[in-house]
């Protein structure tokens, strides 16, 4: 509970009520009152002039004082909270020498060694997850403590810099909860990321007298380094039971699938190095081998390459020849000349991630930092975030023992496949290794979808860059399928209080073969519909929905009563279309059922000098936009243009009440990416007492106003999705020669 | 009196105000005096470390980059890609499969897959060459149990292929062998060595396989949510009505007359929980995970996605034994292919990875189907492919017309007769290429190297197209490149006298098919049509020329599921209903291909694959009562 939510209060001391005291707040505003009545009572302007002098010398003091001391109080009211809150400040900002120290007994007890067959349905307890609303699990982050054995000796350094940035970065998110009953997952403060600075038996001794500890049960541990000499272990060496383990440098052997998380060696370069983007293309060398403690095998075979192809193969070793060492790190060498490191990477199209002692190199990620396509050669080795990241994209995978080959499979890559793969890289390290933080919450992010599968990421979210997702279309209806004619359509009029043209276009419309139901949309409030006597008589059912206001958006609403996938838009005054043109117009959609099937077309048109977009509804021989006067299209759209139409498109027809059609055209083909199909020839569409589509579309007025919309809607969508196309569908068989009497449509085009 | 009482009121007003500071300020001295207590609900978060600055990093300066290395690959006791398979064997064509025949007597599904298997792009007849050795494990019904076979070598580059659950005992260890089989246990499957299949019921079709049943994209309204699989086989259904699911399992209908049998349908229902190995255990599923709860929190752009996928599915790699096997031939391929293998785009979305060629390309780019997903365009210049058959006249005005289109990228004839090669060719600006083909009808469909265009322009040389047909018809495709556009048509039917399909190239009022004697297509179809249709079809459009349009029109529509497009033809209102040639200047002539040719293909596709459209795209004005001189494609209608 905090203070801003409530009415009042918040507003008006905003830093104030941010403190989570509720009751604070409350007298807060009772004192500003009191003040007030106070002050007034005291300077009252009748008051103070007609006292004797001294009398008022007397009590100006005396007020003052009072003054005063209200306004020190005042004072007192704000002050001690910032006094206060710094000094909460100070609690928090304790150092890291002072935290409390936990003694570990030396028979105290050690957890199982890793159970290999855990898997998320064995070692996992998603019922303390449960099934909550925004689908994200709660994370609790255990007290850090020193922990010393008998003799007082450390069991570790306390924590390192990354871990205490990888702490802060899971207590900084979404994920995080301090409270330990509601958590799903518990991550301890014990640093484990790096084998080597920890006592084995006595880091699991501190895992096992966790609170929570519960045979690991639901714990994550990270872990970058494992393994240590000489036989180095691909996952962390130290006793854990049923924790799962965030690892840098998984083998197929020691990686469960599905339950523990393989990770990225974070390399410290990443925060470093400013290297920037580097576009995408050839490069100088073709190949670069940058890693120093490569094993003299490796080393030899690595450069019979670069004897064999020369200049576009580079291998680097260590500088020996240096004068100051602390730079070494950043310096490579070969013969004698030295290159800058990662820099060299970004000259490379290739780089070679070779195995060490440990299968997890951090220089993957330097690699990918320079956009340079990653040649990893660690054979089982389990690729960071595999589980999610699509490897095959952003690197090539060469097995040990076709080392000798490597120069040969990478030249059969087509170039534009080594551009993607660049850009690919690049991406994966932006997203996903570029910080501690990243790799923190990319790994709770996997964990939250094996709980939330049905609330998962998708692979495209994962693996596509954001220039692609901009890009790519995904057609909601991309499932090649023709629906039954026997489903028929729903026609729905929208209606105001024409009567007697609605009920002319309701008997055209029942003859339509496919017609299944009429839905009226009676969108007037101040009169109601016809009584049912007076309503014209037809074969199929025909409802009256009434509407709560006088919105255009209501044409489009996705009314339960329509139980067809495809719906007819049709206004009440279009008593000109044939029912041949309807029924071949619902047929052509059955054979597009994810466009939008109209009439009358339009078409949009860039204006050069007034630099912007303009509505042109002369005879052309491009269309664009159908109008939705009559037009057949998916249901689904209706609730598209209901609840997803981007912006303030919607209330913005409303307000206007205009260009719902020309909103709906923009809609459908920004979400499929595809143009209208307009049906059969053009008609005049006029008749005695309509004003809507053509009558009304020759008004100046009205142009101007549809031009507007245009440009206001790209500008919303912030593209312009319609597509223009020259063709229109006719019936196989219009205006051909042959015999009428033996066309499936022939009454179409006449008038 | 007066003053008193002003005085009175002025005192009265000096101490409230006292009163109240003595009061705030007591408040104030408290809350300084008592220590803060800590905060209930507050959150604490990790704390901001004064030293964090001091920190020391969890890896040494150096030890990154040095850490000592060992040649030792880290090994297991299980297999692996890398460490059981030879992929050496493998160089050169890609995947071949040698299939060990039977020992005994087999049954005719063991007969017929064999069949599915030799026929297909994978096979191989020599043990030696091939670089996948497949052991069928699949005959139910006969109780037969296969021996170890000869070529063993520990299993090594080996796949057991068991459609069935095993009634075999273990006669072998199966070692170094790929298991593909349904159903494997998390203990012992291999991931990204072991494949799963789905779990085939015996009478799962061979080849073809129905299509999906959903007939509508989005979920009827008022039909169940989700349906329990239930005990014996019965479905429950579990209502959209009931809000979230409650804790006394009150969210299932009672089971009443619309309980149905598995086996007959299945339930009408937007979702099916399917609950492994204890149906009973559903219910209680669905109370402890809430699934229904779930559910419906799910957006209608989800459900629809997933409808869809479920069907895309099921058709690409599931709906018979030989998209099953294929499928899993095609992952092993990928395996070997490593770079070159399908991106996952191609197997997740239509028309997936068995019709998606991975040798074609690995740019999703380069095939009709992505453009959408990839925010690409197809290309806006085409090939025209020219087909010289017998008698072999140099078809000089179609060039010329061709020629004169702004979309043409170059001009191929393939030579397809006895004649010589003339001399001279027509003088163009486009850049004209002489193929001398094999006297085969289906070189027809070669993917030539010498196409650089997305977009083919299939020509006979007798056929006879206008420049603004041309750039008309081009334009279009550009719309729909996964289709083929084309001037003439001709249907099929079912023929219910024969109890078979039959063809017609009369005039009607819809089509299914276009005659690729002058149709735009994409080259994609050229590959897909020379590597994956199986040898006797090839064979089958060799002997008997006029099934080669058939054929094609099937290929693209299997992989379509949508009708060729149809563009206005202005010669053929000249002509009586049925295109008869033999009139003045040589005409192409769709002779009535024999009607068993349909069937043939038909029973090899193991369905019917063509679908019929009733429309055909004109221009936007075409024949509309207005000013020619507005018309873009004008000459389109001239009579």
């Amino acid at each position: 509970m905090s203070c801003a939510s409530g009415p009042g209060g918040g507003l008006r001391h905003p830093l104030r009520c941010r403190e989570p005291w509720d009751e604070e707040c409350e007298k807060e505003a009772v004192c500003v009152i009191m003040c007030a009545s106070v002050k007034y009572n005291i300077r009252g302007p009748a008051l103070i002039p007609r006292m004797k002098t001294k009398h008022r010398i007397y009590y100006i003091t005396l007020f003052s004082i009072v003054l005063l001391g209200l306004i020190a109080t005042g004072m007192f009211q704000f002050w001690p909270h910032s006094i206060e809150s710094s000094n909460d400040w100070n609690v928090e900002k304790r150092s890291v020498r002072d935290v409390p120290v936990v003694r570990l007994p030396a028979d105290s007890p050690i957890p199982e060694r890793g159970d290999l067959s855990c898997r998320m349905h064995t070692c996992f307890d998603v019922y303390r997850c449960g099934f909550n609303p925004k689908n994200k699990i709660k994370v609790y982050i255990y007290a850090l403590k020193k922990y010393v054995d008998d003799f007082g000796v450390p069991v570790s350094n306390t924590i390192s810099r990354e871990y205490n940035e990888l702490l802060t970065a899971i207590s900084d998110s979404d994920y995080y909860t301090d409270d330990i009953n509601r958590a799903c997952l518990f991550v301890p403060s014990i640093d484990v990321l790096n084998q080597n600075t920890l006592r084995i038996k006595e880091t699991a001794q501190a895992l096992a007298q966790l609170s929570r500890w519960d045979r690991g049960t639901n714990h994550l541990l990270f872990n970058m380094l494992p393994g240590g000499p000489p036989d180095y272990n691909t996952a962390l060496d130290v006793p854990r039971d049923r924790a799962l383990l965030a690892g840098g440098g998984f083998s197929t052997w020691t990686y469960r699938q599905g339950y523990d998380v393989s990770i990225p060696v974070y390399s410290p370069l990443s925060a470093e190095v400013d290297l920037p983007e580097k576009g995408p293309g050839p490069r100088r060398y073709f190949l670069i081998s940058s890693q120093v403690g490569l094993h003299p095998e490796y080393r030899e075979d690595l450069e019979a390459l670069q004897v064999k192809h020369g200049e576009s193969v580079l291998v680097l070793d260590k500088c020996t020849n240096l004068s100051e060492g602390g730079l070494s790190i950043r310096k490579r060498c070969h013969k004698h000349q030295v290159f800058d490191y990662p820099q060299v990477l970004q000259e490379a199209t290739f780089c070679v991630v070779l195995r060490g002692a440990r299968l997890g190199q951090a220089i993957l990620s330097d690699v990918l930092q320079a956009g340079c396509v990653p040649v990893v050669i660690a054979d089982s080795y389990i690729l960071p975030f595999s589980e999610v990241l699509d490897w095959k994209r952003a690197s090539v995978v060469v097995p040990e023992e076709k080392m000798s080959d490597v120069y040969s499979i990478l030249q059969s890559i087509p170039q534009r496949q080594i551009e993607e793969m660049q850009r690919q890289a690049r991406w994966f390290w932006e997203a996903y290794f570029q910080s501690i933080k990243a790799i923190a919450l990319a790994t709770l992010q996997i964990i939250n979808d094996r709980i939330y599968p049905y609330a998962a990421i998708s692979y495209e979210e994962w693996n596509d860059p954001p220039a692609v997702k901009w890009g790519s279309v995904s057609n909601p209806l991309f499932l090649p399928l023709i629906p039954p004619q026997s489903q028929g359509f729903t026609a729905i009029v929208l209606t105001y209080d024409r009567v007697e043209s609605l009920f002319r276009v309701i008997t055209e419309v029942s003859k339509v073969p496919s017609l299944s139901k009429l839905l009226v949309v009676w969108n007037n409030q101040n009169k109601n519909p016809p009584e049912d006597s007076l309503w014209p008589k037809i074969r199929v059912p025909l409802k009256v929905v009434r509407t709560a206001e006088n919105k255009l958006s209501n044409r489009f609403f996705p009314y339960d009563e329509i139980e067809t996938e495809a719906v007819l838009a049709i206004d009440d005054d279009i008593i000109m279309l044939t029912s041949d043109e309807l029924q071949f117009g619902y047929e052509v959609w059955r054979e597009f059922p994810d466009r939008l099937v109209g009439y009358p077309g339009r078409l949009h048109l860039w204006d050069h000098e007034m630099n912007k977009w303009k509505y042109e509804s002369e005879w052309t021989n491009e269309v664009s936009m159908v109008l939705t006067g009559a037009a057949f299209y998916h249901k689904y759209f209706n609730y598209l243009y209901t609840y997803k139409m981007p912006g303030d498109i919607k209330n913005w027809v409303d307000a206007h009440m205009n260009c719902e059609d020309i909103a709906m055209n923009f809609l459908v083909a920004n979400v499929t990416g595809k143009a209208v199909i307009k049906v059969t020839p053009r008609k005049k569409f006029k008749c005695p007492e309509c004003t809507a589509i053509d009558g009304l579309s020759l008004d100046q007025t009205h142009m101007v106003e549809r031009s507007e919309c245009i440009n206001k809607f790209a500008s919303v969508f912030g593209t312009m999705p319609l597509k223009v196309v020259e063709h229109r569908a006719d019936p196989v068989l219009y205006k051909d020669d042959f015999p009428e009497k033996l066309k499936s449509f022939p009454n179409i085009g006449s008038l | 009196m007066q003053s008193w009482r002003r005085r009175k009121s002025l005192w009265l007003a000096l101490s409230a105000s006292w009163l109240l500071l003595v009061l705030l300020g007591g408040f104030s001295l408290l809350r300084l005096a008592l220590p803060p207590r800590p905060r209930p609900g507050a959150p604490q978060g990790w704390p901001r470390w004064l030293d964090a600055e001091l920190l020391q990093s969890f890896s040494q300066a150096g030890e990154l980059p040095e850490d000592a290395a060992s040649p030792q690959a880290p090994h297991g006791g299980s297999c692996n890609w890398g460490a059981c398979f030879d992929t050496s064997k493998c160089r050169g064509d890609g995947l071949k499969v040698f299939v060990y025949p039977a020992s005994g007597p087999i049954s005719e599904t063991h007969h017929r897959i064999l069949a599915s298997i030799e026929g297909s792009r994978f096979h191989t007849f020599s043990p030696a060459g091939a670089c996948l050795l497949l052991l069928l494990s699949l005959d139910a019904q006969t109780g037969e149990c296969s021996s170890m076979p000869l070529q063993w070598n520990r299993g090594r580059n080996h796949l057991v292929l068991r459609l069935h659950p095993a009634p075999c005992p273990k006669t072998f260890q199966l070692g170094q062998a790929m298991v593909a089989e349904a159903s494997p246990t998390v203990d012992s499957f291999r991931p990204g060595f072991d494949v799963a299949l789905p779990f085939l019921p015996e009478a799962h079709p061979l080849r073809g396989g129905a299509p999906g049943q959903l007939q509508q994209h989005s979920p009827q309204p008022g039909i169940a949510l989700l349906a329990l699989e239930e005990e014996r086989g019965g479905w429950r259904t579990a209502d959209t009505g009931s809000s979230a699911c409650p804790w006394d399992a009150r969210c299932e209908q009672d089971s009443g007359p619309g309980q149905t049998q598995r086996g007959e349908t299945l339930p009408n229902a937007t979702f099916c929980l399917i609950s492994g190995h204890r149906p009973e255990a559903a219910s209680r599923f669905l109370q402890a995970l809430q699934v229904l709860a779930a559910l419906q929190e799910m957006s209608p752009a989800r459900v629809l996605a997933l409808r869809q996928q479920t069907q895309f599915l099921w058709d690409a790699y599931f709906s018979s034994v030989e998209k099953v096997i294929h499928t899993t031939l095609e992952v092993i391929q990928d395996r070997i292919f490593g770079t070159s293998a399908h991106p996952s785009l191609l197997w997740n979305s239509p028309p997936g990875a068995l019709l998606a060629l991975s040798t074609f390309s690995t740019s999703p780019q380069d095939f009709p189907f992505y453009h959408l997903q990839q925010g690409s365009r197809p290309e806006g210049r085409f090939s025209a492919l020219i087909w010289v058959g017998p008698p072999g006249q140099p078809p000089l005005k179609l060039i010329q017309a061709v020629a004169g289109s702004q979309h043409c990228a170059q001009i191929l004839v393939l030579w397809s007769n006895e004649r010589p090669l003339p001399s001279s060719w027509p003088e163009t600006a486009m850049p004209l290429t002489v193929i001398d083909g094999h006297r085969k009808v289906s070189d027809r469909f070669f993917p030539y190297s010498t196409i650089r265009t997305d977009a083919i322009l299939s020509l006979d040389a007798r056929s006879s197209l206008s420049t603004s047909e041309v750039d008309f018809a081009f334009v279009v495709w550009q719309s729909f490149p996964e289709r083929m556009v084309g001037f003439l048509t001709s249907s099929h039917f079912w023929d219910e006298a024969h109890g078979g399909w039959g063809y017609t190239a009369e005039r009607t009022n819809e089509f299914s098919m276009v005659l690729t004697t002058a149709a735009f297509y994409h080259r994609y179809y050229h590959t897909l049509f020379t590597h994956s249709l199986p040898k006797a079809l090839r064979t089958l459009a060799d002997e008997a020329p006029t099934c080669v349009d058939v054929l094609m029109n099937f290929l693209v529509a299997a992989v379509t599921k949508r009708p060729p497009i149809k563009v206005p033809y202005g010669k053929q209102r000249q002509e009586a209903a049925p295109l008869a040639s033999g009139g003045p200047g040589p005409r192409p002539k769709p002779q009535a291909p024999a009607p068993n040719c349909v069937n043939q293909i038909a029973a090899a596709f193991g369905h019917m694959p063509l679908l019929s459209s009733r429309l055909r795209l004109d221009p936007v004005l075409f024949k509309d009562p207005v000013s020619v001189q507005r018309k873009k494609y004008r000459s389109l209608e001239k009579p």
